[in-house]
């Protein structure tokens, strides 16, 4: 089962390329902060949510949909370019490993870029934000999330046909998660026909659990749904790569 | 060894079903070279995909070393090497990085020492540190080789391992392929250059539109067909060939016939033209 480490490496041998151009970090933090500017100092200075002023409550939202679009992003959209253009994903099937091994090398290499991401915007969040603080259970929402988005990311890299497949995946699915599902202003500002729709994105239970200091029942709800996700995603993807033909 | 029995692959919806590979079998002995010949499109690649695991068939059995693929694919992947028809090395990453990740993948133990190896076989180890997009197309070429050759396989594949190439590096890979031979590995390559397949192969099958057409020695091909062969000009200008079993023959023959005549011996080109009805592009 160490047949996922070569994987990992081989994603961190060329993140750590794309790292030193300046041009990744400032993608990696240029929507968020944009965010950040935008609700947070602009709409959101005078506001109060949930008994919190908005900047408290925005970052969380912002390290969530931020660990939620570079796992998934990074991870659906270079095993779609690996396995359809540069054909490197040939080499791990070819490999005398099962589709395990990939699928944890894929994954955790996703949460890892996740993770950066999120970091910085929970440092912005640090400096700007007086009550923010990081708890336990923000930190594991966050590997959880890293790790559910980042199995999403294999299924969809493993199933598009073409690369600009990916941006209609993305178009349905982490677009309308980004702005309905609890980031910028809690659900329950939603019709209620709404809310039941939303209550399908796993992004509104992550949102849910980031901002709890404590495990309630709401929060264990939450939980138990993005474990639900997060095994179903890992499972199915597992599957897609082991079914690989060409 | 490699033994393949009623190989069929066939790809698209049933109804636009397209049959790649069409009750495909053949035999390759262990410590030959095995070369499958065919025009564009004709099957050539998916039978490596098939026997590497990379696609999986719709009917047919494919034994290699003993091993049947369809019940332990993972025992068949430690024991083959494979050079795609597609540059499928990790472009940003240097050739060292390259050959790490592979062989860290394969498991293979001593691994710096085996990458100096493979990479002075090739004559890469001085560009180890290159980043694999500052290649030229040749040098790509020879590391996908050494990556092939690192797990010191019992059974190499090569998809057209020569393509677009210059005269000077293909010789170069040729010898690597001997080399591979006299190691006593079994060695199966495709490919669509006559000369390549005369000067590396033991055994030739030849493949059009998903079927094998003819399998035997590079010799045996040439006199079922004819060993001689005499080109000459019609009425029209158009050039045309005659293929005769002796030299006798043929000279009885170009009697008949009016200038611009000469008689050569055959080559596997006019094997495939006189089997497949179709020149090799």
């Amino acid at each position: 089962m160490t047949g996922w480490f070569p994987i990992f490496l081989r994603e961190m041998l060329l993140f750590k390329r794309k790292l030193f151009k300046l041009g990744y970090l400032f993608s990696a933090m240029v929507v968020p902060v944009i965010y950040l500017i935008t609700f947070g100092l602009g709409v959101g200075r005078s506001m109060q949510v949930q008994g919190t002023d908005y900047l408290t409550f925005l970052i969380p939202g912002l390290v969530a949909m931020s660990s939620m679009t570079n796992s998934y992003t990074w991870v659906a959209s270079a095993l779609n370019l690996n396995r359809l253009y540069f054909k490197t994903f040939q080499v791990l099937v070819q490999a005398p490993i099962n589709s395990f091994a990939i699928m944890i090398g894929e994954v955790l290499a996703g949460m890892a870029k996740g993770l950066f991401a999120s970091i910085l915007i929970i440092a912005v969040g640090l400096l700007v934000a007086p009550d923010f603080t990081l708890s336990w259970l923000l930190i594991l929402t966050l590997l959880l999330n890293c790790f559910l988005f980042a199995c999403l990311g294999v299924i969809v890299g493993m199933i598009t046909k073409s690369h600009e497949d990916t941006s209609t995946y993305n178009n349905f699915l982490i677009m309308p998660m980004s702005f309905f599902s609890g980031t910028f202003f809690p659900v329950s500002h939603m019709p209620k026909i709404l809310q039941e729709a939303i209550a399908v994105f796993p992004l509104t239970h992550t949102n849910i659990l980031i901002r709890k200091s404590m495990l309630d029942s709401e929060g264990l709800t939450a939980l138990a749904i993005l474990v639900a996700y997060a095994i179903t995603f890992f499972l199915l993807g597992s599957r897609l790569i082991r079914q690989y033909s060409e | 060894m490699i033994e393949v029995t009623g190989l069929t692959k066939s790809y698209g919806p049933a109804a636009h079903r397209f049959l790649a590979l069409d009750n495909v079998s053949f035999h390759v002995a262990s410590g030959t070279v095995f070369g499958l010949l065919g025009p564009n499109g004709a099957g050539k690649s998916t039978t490596i995909k098939v026997l590497t695991a990379l696609s999986r068939p719709d009917a047919g059995r494919c034994i290699i070393d003993g091993i049947d693929l369809s019940m332990a694919p993972l025992a068949i992947k430690k024991r083959i090497g494979v050079v795609p028809q597609e540059n499928n090395l990790d472009r940003e990453l240097s050739a060292y990085e390259n050959l790490m990740i592979y062989g860290m993948l394969h498991q293979v133990v001593n691994l710096p020492q085996k990458i100096q190896q493979a990479l002075e076989a090739v004559s890469l180890w001085e560009k180890r540190e290159t980043t694999v997009n500052h290649f030229s197309g040749g040098m790509q070429r020879r590391l996908l080789i050494a990556r092939a050759l690192l797990t010191e396989p019992t059974v190499l594949f090569l998809d057209e391992p020569t393509i677009g190439l210059d005269p000077q590096i293909r010789r170069q890979l040729w010898d690597v392929i001997r080399k591979s031979r006299r190691a006593g590995r079994t060695v199966m390559l495709t490919t669509h250059y006559i000369e390549e397949a005369e000067a590396l192969c033991d055994m030739i099958g030849i493949i059009a539109a998903g079927r094998m057409i003819a399998l035997d020695t590079p010799d045996n091909l040439k006199k079922t067909v004819g060993e001689y062969v005499i080109d000459f000009a019609d009425g029209d200008g158009n050039l045309c060939h005659i293929m005769t079993r002796t030299r006798e023959e043929a000279y009885e023959q170009a009697k008949t016939l009016s200038n611009g005549v000469t008689i050569r011996r055959s080559n596997l080109e006019d094997v495939f033209i006189k089997l497949t009805g179709e020149k090799i592009e």
